[in-house]
């Protein structure tokens, strides 16, 4: 029993210095202020998170993984209504808008917009995937919170960090999964 | 005829080229190549009108260079690196440490407070537009020149680490870095735009004119231009952000091998 303790403790103390790093010190972020309060803020108020991966230059130690995923995924949220899929013609105006959430420039698959190839290709997502329960999920959260899966990952986590709403999150997975929906039905842009 | 005529009328075919740029790219099935379209683009400007955009930015800055300011002086009488009034190369050397400031400085910082230390003007006087021109001006001495930017003063590695610093900061509700887009993704395409990572001679291009925009772009611009594609407050003109990353890509170039464009660059 002590020596749980004792390693609890211990493991409780290298978390609260990991999560109390900071990325830049003291001198570098006086120097950041003459960029401004708005840039500066930016960086004062970074989180500890991105800290981490910062420091770590977005590849994780194996020891701090299963902390940093378990943070992560602790951040997801779902929607009140409990449905994870919505309505998909409003996800795809979210998933096409370069301004909302932008997936077009690092996903291609879109019908509407030539995709980038920073991520994966998610063609026809729905169709080779199917709709299960798990599907939904996994799809979800990835949006959610993608360093929930990748960490330190160049995905934006849409819900964790605000923005997107787990209503509108709900919409684009509807877009990506329906069976019925333009980017199962559509060829994307770009397909021969 | 005065340059700022020449540019009116160069605008108004502008506006029309883009059109017409825009509408060749949705007309088409492929995606053009946006090196390929910008060449084009460059082409027709050279045959229509006989001059480039960027071209008419350093007639105007070498106007602004030789016009007296307050003290009387013109901006001859400023050192840029390589003694007072010598430009060619001068941009090549910068960002450096000036013992006169006792800072490191780009060239746009450099033309900045030269119009208030050498020629008297008020920082409120000094309009952003001029020091682009001036800046374009200066910067097309070492069009096609090797970048030679190699931090050695204590204050010049102090910035140099103040940029590799930013540049790897995951910051911001999108968590970006510059790194996560021009390095872990360099080669690959964010749109239709290839990334490069300094070492592959990011920042090499600028001061250019970007048509897309119809504006010159600086390379602090540039940097801004990113900062707001992420969601991240610009920072303040000449201020040590874009100083210390300007000097810490082309430091990175440097040590590739790297040469400037033809400056200014021509580009989307
Ligand atoms: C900045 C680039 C970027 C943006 C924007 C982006 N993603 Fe991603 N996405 C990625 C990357 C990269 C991965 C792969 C994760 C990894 O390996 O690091 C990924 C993974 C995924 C996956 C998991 C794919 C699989 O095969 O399991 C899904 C689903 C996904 N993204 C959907 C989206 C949606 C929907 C959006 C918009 C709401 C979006 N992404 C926006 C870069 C991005
Ligand atoms: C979301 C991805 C992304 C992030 C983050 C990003 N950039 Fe960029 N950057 C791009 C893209 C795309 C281009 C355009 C490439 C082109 O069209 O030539 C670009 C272009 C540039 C260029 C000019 C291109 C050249 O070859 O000279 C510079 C300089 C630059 N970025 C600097 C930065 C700096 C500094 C940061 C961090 C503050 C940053 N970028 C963050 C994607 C990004």
């Amino acid at each position: 029993m002590r020596k749980v303790l004792v390693a609890l403790f211990a493991l409780a103390l290298a978390l609260a210095f990991a999560l109390a790093q900071r990325y830049l010190t003291e001198e570098e972020l006086k120097r950041i202020q003459a960029g401004g309060k708005a840039y500066a803020e930016v960086f004062v108020n970074q989180r500890p998170d991105q800290a981490l991966c910062s420091i770590h230059r977005n590849r994780l130690p194996a020891d701090l993984l299963p902390k940093f995923l378990e943070e992560q995924r602790a951040l997801i949220k779902y929607p009140a209504s409990g449905k994870l899929m919505g309505d998909w013609r409003k996800g795809g105006a979210i998933f096409n808008n370069l301004q909302k959430a932008n997936c077009f420039s690092c996903h291609y698959g879109s019908p509407e917009h030539l995709g980038g190839d920073v991520g994966p290709s998610l063609e026809k997502y729905g169709r080779n995937r199917g709709q299960s329960e798990a599907v939904q999920r996994y799809t979800y959260e990835v949006i959610y919170n993608a360093w929930a899966f990748f960490p330190c990952t160049v995905m934006y986590r849409f819900g964790a960090q605000g923005l997107l709403t787990p209503e509108e999150i709900a919409d684009v997975v509807a877009y990506l999964l329906d069976p019925e929906s333009d980017f199962n039905t559509k060829p994307a842009v770009g397909s021969r | 005829m005065s340059v700022r005529k020449k540019r009116l009328i160069l605008l108004a075919g502008v506006a029309f080229g883009a059109l017409a740029g825009l509408a060749a790219y949705t007309q088409q099935s492929k995606p053009l190549d946006p090196f390929e379209e910008a060449m084009r683009q460059r082409q027709m400007y050279l045959e229509t009108f006989g001059v480039l955009p960027g071209d008419l930015f350093v007639e105007e800055g070498k106007e602004l260079f030789y016009r007296k300011g307050p003290s009387g002086k013109t901006l001859e009488e400023c050192d840029f690196g390589k003694g007072k009034g010598v430009l060619e190369g001068a941009y090549a050397l910068l960002p450096k440490y000036f013992p006169d400031t006792g800072r490191v400085e780009d060239l746009e910082t450099r033309v900045y407070t030269c119009m208030q230390r050498v020629q008297g003007f008020k920082p409120e006087e000094i309009k952003r537009d001029e020091v682009r021109a001036i800046t374009t001006y200066i910067a097309s001495f070492s069009s096609k020149a090797k970048i030679q930017v190699v931090p050695k003063h204590p204050q010049e590695l102090a910035m140099y680490n103040l940029g590799r610093e930013l540049w790897y900061t995951r910051a911001g509700a999108r968590d970006m870095s510059c790194a996560v887009c021009h390095d872990q993704h360099a080669g690959q395409r964010v749109r239709l735009s290839p990334v490069r990572s300094p070492r592959q001679g990011l920042g090499n291009e600028w001061p250019a004119y970007r048509f897309e925009e119809d504006k010159l772009y600086t390379m602090e611009d540039r940097i801004d231009f990113c900062y707001e594609s992420i969601a991240i407050p610009k920072p303040e003109f000449y201020s040590d952000v874009h100083i210390a990353l300007t000097l810490y890509m082309l430091a990175e170039a440097t040590k590739a091998g790297h040469s400037f464009e033809e400056l200014p660059f021509f580009t989307r």
